[in-house]
């Protein structure tokens, strides 16, 4: 149902300790937003989705398709960042100075970060991320709030889609008035479900003798130093081969 | 409306988390006196939340053709209250981010501030002012502005991060709010519209849920209903 999660329960990588993941996205995307765009951005997303396909062994159709979606989206924005108001003779919109290649440095250093966000996603289960949180100061309530809503979504997404088959089926989506009433009548039904589902849990959890925790099986896992420092070398790598790369070609060239 | 990852340079994305920052912890400590007293209120915000989730996954039929999704800022105002929703609606773009690579985490302030705060605070307001023209045109016009307040907010942070080199920031935000209007102001009106139907049919067949659920004025006298159970 959610490609990105089935990949990142079965990559080659799904059982590292977490924060061996973690760690060298969050790094390079600190590079990434940091550094220039020209020449991080595209080392950047080279060197995340290598590691994605030949490390982790995501599919690259996977790891493309996952970046494809967000691309459409910084595309359709480029445009709208490259045009200037123009309030000389009324208003009108033109084409800023330099706007394109601000647009393109916008443009490009946003799918940089994306990049690293889709590694992340791709080789780590978002169950394995919860712990973490812990660590930076996210209290309890919302960590457990958080592991249920992760495991419900999968329940009630197999309910919207039955439901719009349903719906589909009797022609519940002929024409925008339609649509509308049954896309209403499917999410007011699924919070019903949703509502009645919470109370079913608590029901079954007050039977278990519920007190307000649960708690959760810690997994035992050390991260790797090794893999700890590569994780933080490999970001610091990239970052000074887009630094020095474009002056070692300059007095190549000389 | 989400802002994608790493589009906001480092500056303004700390700057937004620090200023949703404060919403988001006052909704926690209000859960968590909530669910002090009562763990179970843990369990119905846990299946609301994957509702959102959900629902925000669902696609919405537009009028320009293309397809967009509702963002169920005015209904989870309505149901929930905006101090709630601010703490939903966080998790939520987080599972958007982390599930469908939609949004982002370093944007995740920026994106909290417009969506999960400055959106269900309108509606909220909207739709207590508007209590008084019925049910149906104070549940239209809190999603509608609800969902249009969220667009105004992400405009003014792009407007903020992108600064028109002739016109400054006020030229760059009517830049992007003249923009986005081509599509946002129809898709208010259709989220209006849905949230109506929604609420409508909740009101027409589950009732009484919706009493048990009122977190926002009646938490208290749920709790003591759910007690004596």
């Amino acid at each position: 149902m959610l490609a990105i999660d089935r990949h990142a329960w079965t990559n080659r990588w799904h059982a590292r300790h977490p924060l061996e993941k973690l760690l060298p996205a969050l790094v390079m995307m600190l590079v990434a937003l940091v550094m220039s765009p020209w020449p991080t951005a595209p080392l950047v997303i080279a060197v995340m989705v290598t590691l994605a396909v030949a490390g982790a062994g995501v599919p690259a159709t996977a790891v493309l398709g996952t970046l494809a979606v967000p691309l459409g989206f910084l595309l359709t924005g480029v445009p709208v960042l490259a045009l200037a108001v123009d309030v000389s003779d009324g208003l009108s919109l033109g084409l800023a100075p330099d706007g394109l290649e601000m647009a393109a440095a916008v443009t490009s250093r946003s799918l940089a970060a994306t990049s690293c966000l889709v590694f992340l996603i791709l080789t780590t289960p978002m169950a394995d991320l919860m712990p973490l949180l812990g660590r930076i100061g996210v209290p309890r309530l919302i960590r457990d709030l958080m592991l249920l809503m992760y495991r419900l979504i999968f329940i009630f997404l197999d309910c919207a889609i039955t439901g719009r088959q349903a719906q589909v089926g009797r022609l519940g989506y002929d024409g925008p008035r339609r649509s509308l009433r049954s896309l209403g009548w499917l999410a007011g039904s699924l919070f019903q479900r949703s509502l009645d589902r919470g109370r079913r849990l608590e029901t079954g959890l007050a039977a278990r003798g519920f007190t307000g925790d649960l708690p959760q099986p810690s997994d035992g896992r050390t991260p790797s130093p090794v893999a700890l420092l590569a994780g933080v070398a490999l970001p610091l790598a990239v970052a000074c081969a887009a630094w020095l790369g474009p002056l070692e070609y300059a007095a190549w060239t000389k | 409306m989400h802002i994608m990852e790493g589009y906001l340079p480092p500056l303004h994305a700390v700057a937004w988390t620090v200023t949703a920052a404060p919403f988001v912890v006052a909704g926690v400590r209000r859960i968590q006196r909530v669910a002090e007293d009562h763990p179970e209120t843990k369990l119905l915000l846990a299946t609301s939340g994957a509702f959102a989730f959900v629902l925000s996954a669902l696609k919405i039929p537009s009028v320009t053709g293309s397809c967009s999704h509702p963002t169920g800022v005015g209904l989870g105002a309505v149901l929930f209250g905006p101090n709630v929703m601010a703490v939903l609606g966080t998790i939520v773009l987080l599972f958007q981010a982390l599930l469908l690579a939609h949004g982002g985490l370093t944007t995740l302030g920026a994106n909290a501030f417009s969506m999960a705060v400055v959106g269900p605070w309108v509606a909220f307001g909207v739709w207590r002012m508007a209590s008084g023209m019925g049910r149906s045109l104070a549940v239209f016009l809190a999603a509608a502005l609800g969902n249009l307040a969220t667009y105004c907010t992400t405009s003014v942070q792009l407007a903020l991060a992108f600064p028109d080199p002739a016109t400054g920031i006020g030229g760059a935000l009517v830049k992007f709010l003249s923009i986005f209007a081509i599509t946002q102001i129809p898709l208010a009106v259709v989220e209006g519209l849905l949230t109506v139907v929604v609420v409508n049919l909740l009101m027409q067949y589950s009732r009484d849920e919706l009493s048990t659920l009122s977190f926002a004025p009646r938490t208290a006298s749920r709790a003591k209903v759910v007690g004596a159970e």
